[in-house]
């Protein structure tokens, strides 16, 4: 069996103008390196690469046939050891290392050619990924195309954040005046505000319509209430809320979560009580909002969208950046609610409640049946945020006032719920902490 | 630009006036327009480019000398030979509503006198450009055209008299009171309204807008004629009607307005009722029970009907035939029938349930609903999809929930 299908020429061409991109790229690296007057070790490094990514990239570029000895494939057991780490916990657990590995080491992150090195390695990767077929036909799928650039352009606003704040955050340490009042970038809206605008415009349009001309809008067979794609994707920008919907009833995470996450953004300007960082860049002097901000963007939010558009496939399961998308993968599960792990363990049946019985027995049952859960949910939202208060929060607590800091609590706690309930899923194979479906209330 | 509307108090000519002012010279030779303005009662004086309003004395306390001396030194300048308080003698254009009229009142008289003598004045010779009494802070400066030039009266410093007042002053017995208030909230209504082209000659005095309530029907004939006139008002009545329906443009238009939503709201209710229903009935036959192998999903009813027949002996032991509708009841997905796995797999957010139909794995909080089966008298099988049958609700041991195949 080839295990390279679709591996045509063109395909093959197509990686080749990968490299002679990063090959562009490193031309001017290197021509900085040397108008910099770096040490001549460091300038050789990168002329030789540059120079090794041009003729790997005019190689690939220029095959006509028997291209598979030019081929820089993406290693065998690289590939199984990927898909073999394929679950969502190691995928999420890797996110919040990454996330917190971004902060930890932000000052080292942020230096040119450490950054420089990093986007080699993201393009480097995904072109040593295209060899393989099952990534390919993921990534180059025309609905995940701005997914793909937005993995970029997610990366590169981090990186400017992190850069700026870094630097303004060493001159407040510094007692030296910040870059925004030392190199003030204040300009006339007109002309040269609304010129920047109308050449963005220009230039976005012209790609647009670029975009739109080379890549087809993918169309599926039309739509049938019997017939459910499978899979079956939610717009990209939504797969956040589809990611959210496997661990919580739709009422949750399809109402009540998206309300707060909106309501939450709303709220911040009133329950922001820290008057610094107003008009330049820091990080040390609001850790707090902008770690929980970033928490919520990049882990919960980007993190989630990037699971569901290139790991998530047939019939919702997890799958490997390399592995094929079978319909018949079987992962083996079995989701248990809480009430029934607490029954089970009290050596009980559930209480249920006798057929014909009145309302009000019924009532009680399923109040006796879910107690555990009721309580736990009214003591994450009513009583922890009071412990908080006098632990965690206190400073908060102090300076807030108890009604915004309330509101601050909830809000942190409904953000904290999405993460709590995949690791209560992953780690018991928990369903419901309250499940009464027989009011369609389920949590 | 609309200092107006800080009111009547004396005040100095701020710097944009005159910029304003100066621009409007500029302008020079362009036609000039009617001055913006909303109200009917306004007459246009066009601006002369040539005029130079700029430099006006300010501040005058008492506002009718300093309105008299500007409108005479304007009329003088612009008109050439018209004099300045010649009001009485001023020929009166067709345009203008009787200028020459007495006005009653004090402060005011004279300024209006003086004000409707020099547009007299300058509407006779309306071929060139006449001369207004041209406040320059009343133009608009940043207009690209010449602006108009407003009213005279605004010229004054003092109280500051809008179009309306000097009108209403030159008006046959006009009550021309021009109070300070009213021509604060006048001159502001006044100000920000756009431009309007220019116009050959200044307009007419508008009629007075006549009111708009619709005119009251036809008025049936006095009843003392009897019986005739009765039978003339039951024949007039309807025409009456449909006339005061109509009897005005906005009349009109509520009317058609109404019309049309009566009519939107009948076809929207219509259109609840269909001809032909195109939807699959909801009660339907599927074949003898013998067609159901048992421990088999019949998946051939899913596209139209949306239901899985399934037979099967796992729940509660018993032998049973029951149709499950097709719906994940964690949002509505329709899910797959995997035979391999013995599974119904949701491909939205990967809910699974067993044949029976009890939820295992994934969100789906409860079990697919069953729907209606029954035995007919000819030994079909018949669903009924309007009856629905949820496991956790302990309906799946109603009789009409499955059909239990014995032997």
């Amino acid at each position: 069996m080839n295990p390279h299908p679709d591996l045509t020429p063109d395909v093959i061409r197509g990686i080749g103008w990968l490299y002679l991109l990063l090959f562009a790229m490193n031309i001017f690296w290197t021509v900085r390196s040397y108008k910099r007057q770096e040490s001549v070790g460091r300038l050789a490094a990168w002329a030789m690469y540059t120079v090794m990514l041009g003729v790997v990239g005019v190689a690939h570029v220029t095959v006509q046939s028997g291209s598979e000895q030019f081929l820089i494939r993406m290693p065998v057991w690289f590939k199984t050891l990927i898909d073999a780490g394929a679950k969502p916990q190691y995928y999420f657990a890797l996110s919040i290392a990454l996330f917190a590995a971004v902060v930890w080491l932000r000052e080292q992150l942020v230096k040119p050619t450490v950054s420089w090195l990093i986007l080699n390695g993201m393009v480097l990767f995904m072109t040593l990924s295209m060899t393989d077929y099952d990534f390919r036909q993921i990534v180059g799928k025309p609905d995940n195309v701005p997914i793909v650039s937005m993995l970029f352009i997610v990366a590169f606003f981090t990186w400017l954040y992190f850069k700026r704040a870094v630097d303004n955050d060493q001159r407040i340490a510094a007692g030296k005046p910040l870059f925004e009042q030392e190199d003030n970038e204040k300009v006339l809206v007109w002309p040269d505000l609304v010129y920047t605008e109308m050449i963005c415009m220009v230039i976005l349009t012209a790609i647009l319509v670029a975009w739109g001309i080379v890549l087809q809008a993918p169309l599926e067979e039309p739509a049938s209430a019997s017939r459910t794609p499978n899979p079956s994707k939610a717009p990209w920008y939504f797969l956040g809320l589809q990611e959210m919907l496997v661990y919580y009833d739709p009422w949750m995470a399809g109402v009540v979560l998206p309300s707060m996450i909106l309501v939450g953004l709303m709220a911040l300007p009133y329950i922001d009580f820290n008057k610094k960082g107003n008009g330049y860049y820091t990080f040390n002097e609001r850790k707090f909002s902008v770690l929980t901000f970033m928490f919520g963007f990049l882990p919960l939010w980007i993190g989630l969208i990037i699971l569901g558009t290139f790991l998530r496939g047939p019939n919702w399961n997890f799958f490997g950046i390399y592995e094929l998308w079978d319909v018949h993968k079987l992962v083996v599960l079995n989701n248990v609610n809480l009430s029934e792990y607490f029954w089970t363990w009290m050596g009980q049946p559930l209480p249920v409640a006798e057929a014909g019985s009145s309302k009000f027995l019924q009532i009680v049952m399923i109040l006796k049946r879910e107690w555990l859960g009721l309580v736990l949910v009214a003591g994450y939202l009513g009583a922890l945020p009071m412990v908080m208060a006098g632990t965690i929060f206190r400073k908060f607590f102090m300076r807030m006032g108890f009604i915004r800091y309330m509101v601050f609590a909830n809000l942190v706690l409904f953000m904290a719920c999405l993460p709590i309930k995949m690791v209560l899923r992953w780690a018991f194979n928990l369903k419901y902490i309250v499940a009464i479906p027989e009011w369609f209330f389920n949590i | 630009m609309s200092d107006e509307s800080k009111g009547g108090a004396p005040k100095k000519l701020s710097t944009k006036d005159i910029l304003a002012a100066a621009r409007a010279q500029a302008a020079g030779g362009a036609a000039a327009r009617s001055t913006p303005e909303p109200e009917p009662a306004e007459t246009a004086a066009p601006a002369p480019a040539t005029e130079k309003p700029a430099a006006k004395p300010a501040a005058g306390k008492n506002p009718t000398s300093t309105a008299d001396i500007l409108a005479a030194a304007r009329a003088q300048s612009a008109g050439g030979a018209a004099p300045a308080p010649a009001a009485e003698s001023a020929a009166t254009p067709a345009a203008k509503p009787k200028p020459a009229a007495k006005p009653a009142g004090g402060a005011p008289k004279s300024t209006a006198d003086i004000l409707a003598a020099a547009r007299a004045a300058a509407a006779g010779k309306r071929a060139a450009p006449a001369p207004a009494a041209a406040d320059a802070g009343e133009k608009p400066a940043k207009k690209e055209r010449p602006a108009a030039a407003p009213a005279a009266a605004e010229t004054s410093d003092g109280p500051k008299l809008s179009v309306q007042e000097m009108l209403a002053a030159v008006r046959p017995g006009g009550a021309a009171t021009a109070a300070p208030g009213a021509t604060a909230e006048l001159a502001s209504a006044h100000a920000p309204a756009p431009a309007k082209p220019a116009k050959p000659v200044a307009p007419p005095m508008p009629a007075k807008p006549q009111p708009v309530a619709a005119k009251p029907p036809v008025p049936a004939p006095a009843p003392d004629a009897g019986r005739r006139n009765v039978v003339l008002a039951m024949i007039a009545a309807p025409f009456a009607l449909i006339g005061g329906l109509f009897s005005s443009a906005f009349a009109s238009a509520w009317t058609m307005l109404a019309a049309t939503t009566g009519i939107a709201t009948l076809a929207t209710a219509r259109f609840m009722l269909p001809n032909v229903l195109t939807e699959p009935p909801l009660k339907f036959k599927i074949g003898p029970p013998a067609d159901y192998d048992l421990g088999t999903v019949a998946t051939k009813l899913v596209a139209q009907y949306g239901v899985w027949i399934v037979h099967t002996d796992q729940y509660k032991g018993k032998n049973v035939i029951y149709a499950l509708a097709s719906v994940c009841t964690h949002l509505g997905c329709t899910p797959s029938w995997l035979e391999g796995e013995r599974k119904f797999k949701c491909p939205c957010h990967g809910s699974g349930f067993y044949i029976t139909g009890i939820n295992f794995e994934g969100p789906a909080p409860r079990p697919l609903e069953r729907v209606g089966i029954t035995l007919g008298p000819d030994g079909m099988l018949e669903v009924d999809k309007s009856l629905k049958f949820q496991e956790e609700m302990g309906q799946w041991s109603d009789g009409a929930s499955f059909y239990e195949v014995v032997g």
